[in-house]
């Protein structure tokens, strides 16, 4: 099978999804409870996609194609209304966050779909260990090469949304003393990583994905775990890097972040990506992984050294006219809180645990925080 | 000599019991996947006393209150387990459990009529109709490490039927009282404030002892001990005083869990003395039956099993859409409830200083009792992993 034709779709258009994780409200621990979810929420009218994901605790709801903040927001609230709903008929608690942090992954139970058994089979213990929960956010593009021209334009930036979004510090019981620990858990996959260095989709389709697909080691963009991918059946790069945040609000914010910067990319305000940008590309992920927002980060142009939430700062100043004309300025409002202020979830989930005395109350605090209407 | 050697019989015949019944237990998991509770009070039935066998008639002794703990630690993990709010976010789970507990008790009350049971003892006999019992479901749950609606449902309508089942005995005794000897105050005594009293007992130890947990803080670790501990004093002490560990226990962990200081995963069970405490209960339950009654009363406790089965299974799947599920876990859900003997001979155990034999007087509940403590479990455990909420491949 051919890599599928890339379908342009409208510039700066954002569609996000969101792996959430369902847990038990007695122990709190992850609790197999897609399917019962799933046919509730089929009986009622779901406002949005909700799918299964690979283990029966997760479950993965899409929005449509947005351009504008308040209408993304408003249909992520509606979701997330509906879901909570659904959980409390069925005593399942719904919440946020980028790993449970306590779940044994051997007791996890592969949802039953022949995608989901071949993955199970092929990585035996990794797949099971994958229970943790990511958003994805769809930019669309206008045509393939500038979908590639984004996703490589936004290497250097990469690390502001693993630290705006980190919410996983704690893994198996313990604080990993990461603010992401999820992305560690990416990482194990052969294909997981940065997509190689081509901007051109033709050379991109014939030079790369071709050879790959001759290996026999992938048959479709799936089999790719690549921080950015393109997405060609829907037209859009798909940003992975972020941790399914405590709120919707966030991951609304989050989204809107990003398409504020593509905007500012596609205005051609910085210099076009290089190859040598990728030098520094894992040690940057790297600071933003393990210190969130008080990461270091290296500029690769010029090689200093760089605050993490300093640079995240500078960015907001310069994308304002650029918020202002998408309609996002609330959004990234809520950006300039978290990285000026308040801190990303992963320092509110440390922040419960040091409250609540113990790794139990810190979900217990995820699925209350999910539930409340919040600013961000 | 031979003496000495009936000395050592009957001084080992618990620990031998126990270990005969363990060997069971892994061999009839592992050979049939029988629960192993099943193969437990196989084993104890074997053992008692009126089928010959080495263990002393098991009735009163200190056997008898280990049996109770082991109760109570059950106890006070499915009450643990129950979320009240759900039932207020939920209504159709209360109208469920009232439905199933209330038909069962009046399809038995009319069956040991057809069968010429005289009124009290066909009372109390469709009171025990209501109960599913905790012990069975939650163990084989645990086994299986299922999870989803047929398990979280199965539990809490076992703890609420329950509650329902001995509520109903009480005022069924406290009938039986006065329309004997007993004076008006006895009567009120043996039921209303007996279920009173030890509820709140039990309420008081769950405000207690989060509260004490709290205040030494360190949770994480000690709650497990602490939690037994108190269970152990609390049984202890209504055991004393003739009320019912049975709903002090259930209503501890009821508190104790909404007092949120919360058990993690890797105790459930309260861990190996959990589960040596419910080898014990379930070989002392099967060894408390005669296999003459057993026999004399098998007719009616089938009829009784049938229509237990029937209402249980049809109220939930009735009701199943309006709950939130399907048809298919709705039936699951009520063949899950099947298991009903360890509540029955502990709750019967509970009063036999009232005077009441219901054991021997009404031969079904022997039969009643060994065909759902071998089977019941087995229904159990086949509805769950009937409904997919079992991990394929199996435990620990």
């Amino acid at each position: 099978m051919a890599l599928e034709p890339f379908k342009a779709s409208d510039a700066l258009t954002m569609g996000v999804e969101l792996e959430l994780q369902l847990v038990n409200p007695t122990d709190l621990d992850l609790s197999a409870s897609a399917m019962d979810m799933l046919h509730l929420l089929e009986r009622s009218r779901f406002p949005g996609d909700v799918k299964p994901e690979i283990t029966e605790s997760m479950i993965e709801i899409a929005t449509d194609v947005h351009t504008r903040h308040d209408q993304l927001l408003a249909q992520l609230r509606q979701m997330r209304d509906t879901l909570v709903a659904a959980g409390d008929r069925l005593n399942v608690g719904v919440c946020g966050g980028g790993t449970h942090p306590f779940q044994h992954w051997s007791h996890q139970r592969i949802f039953a779909r022949p995608r989901f058994k071949e993955l199970s089979a092929l990585y035996g213990y990794l797949a099971k260990q994958f229970t943790v929960f990511g958003q994805h956010v769809h930019i669309g593009c206008g045509s393939p090469d500038e979908g590639l021209f984004l996703l490589h334009a936004l290497n250097r930036y990469l690390p502001h949304f693993i630290a705006l979004s980190a919410s996983s510090p704690f893994s198996q019981g313990v604080d990993t003393l990461f603010d992401t620990a999820r992305l560690n858990s990416v990482f194990a996959f052969p294909l997981s990583g940065r997509a190689p260095f081509i901007l051109n989709w033709s050379a991109f389709e014939q030079d790369y994905f071709a050879k790959m697909e001759k290996t026999g080691v992938v048959k479709s963009m799936k089999d790719f775990y690549w921080d950015i991918r393109p997405k060609p059946e829907y037209g859009t790069i798909e940003l992975r890097v972020c941790d399914t945040p405590l709120t919707v609000e966030r991951a609304a914010a989050l989204a809107c972040y990003l398409q504020a910067l593509c905007r500012m990319l596609l205005a051609g305000e910085e210099p076009p990506p290089a190859a040598d940008d990728y030098l520094v590309y894992n040690y940057n992920r790297f600071q933003a992984c393990r210190f969130g927002l008080d990461g270091t980060i290296v500029q690769p142009r010029n090689n200093d050294n760089l605050w993490l939430r300093e640079d995240i700062l500078a960015t907001l100043r310069r994308l304002e006219p650029h918020a202002v004309a998408l309609g996002s300025e609330a959004a990234l409002e809520d950006i300039y809180r978290v990285a000026s202020a308040e801190g990303n979830h992963a320092s509110y989930l440390r922040m419960q645990y040091a409250d609540e005395g113990g790794i139990q109350g810190v979900v217990d605090a995820a699925v209350r925080r999910f539930r409340e209407r919040s600013d961000a | 000599m031979p003496e000495t050697i009936y000395t050592l019989f009957h001084e080992t015949a618990w620990p031998v019991a126990l270990a005969l019944a363990w060997v069971a237990g892994e061999l009839g998991h592992r050979w049939l996947a029988l629960p192993r509770i099943s193969s437990y009070g196989i084993v104890g039935f074997l053992m008692g006393s009126a089928q010959g066998g080495l263990l002393p008639d098991p009735n009163g002794g200190s056997v008898t209150f280990l049996a109770d703990v082991a109760f109570g630690l059950i106890l006070f993990e499915l009450g643990y387990r129950i979320n009240l709010r759900w039932v207020r976010a939920n209504p159709w789970l209360g109208v469920t459990s009232v439905l199933e507990a209330c038909g069962s008790f009046v399809a038995v009350f009319f069956i040991a009529h057809w069968f010429a049971v005289p009124l009290v003892p066909a009372l109390l006999l469709a009171a025990l109709a209501m109960s599913t019992s905790p012990a069975a479901v939650l163990r084989v749950a645990n086994e299986l490490h299922s999870s989803g609606q047929v398990t979280e449902r199965t539990l809490h309508l076992s703890a609420f039927n329950c509650v329902l089942a001995v509520i109903a005995f009480k005022i069924v005794m406290g009938y039986w009282v006065l329309s004997g000897a007993g004076s008006v105050f006895q009567a009120l005594w043996s039921s209303l404030v007996v279920l009173l009293v030890s509820a709140s007992l039990g309420a008081l130890f769950g405000v207690a002892v989060p509260a004490l947990l709290r205040a030494l803080g360190g949770m994480d670790r000690s709650a497990t001990v602490a939690f037994a501990v108190a269970v152990l004093v609390l049984t202890a002490f209504t055991h004393a005083l003739k009320f019912s560990p049975l709903l002090a226990t259930l209503a501890f962990g009821l508190v104790a869990r909404h007092r949120r200081v919360l058990l993690s995963q890797a105790q459930r069970n309260f861990g190996a003395l959990g589960d040596l405490l419910t080898m014990l209960l379930f070989v002392f339950v099967a060894a408390s039956l005669h296999w003459k009654n057993a026999i004399a009363g098998i007719e009616l406790a089938l009829a009784v099993i049938a229509a237990r089965m029937a209402v249980k299974v049809a109220v939930t799947t009735l009701l199943a859409r309006l709950g939130g599920i399907t048809w298919r876990k709705g039936f699951l859900t009520g063949l899950a409830l099947t298991p009903q003997s360890v509540f029955v001979i502990v709750l019967l155990e509970q009063s036999r200083h009232l005077g009441l034999d219901l054991l021997n007087e009404v031969a079904a509940i022997a039969a009643i009792v060994f065909v759902l403590e071998v089977v019941g479990p087995l229904v159990t455990q086949r509805a769950l992993i009937w409904a997919g909420e079992a991990p394929e491949d199996g435990e620990d």
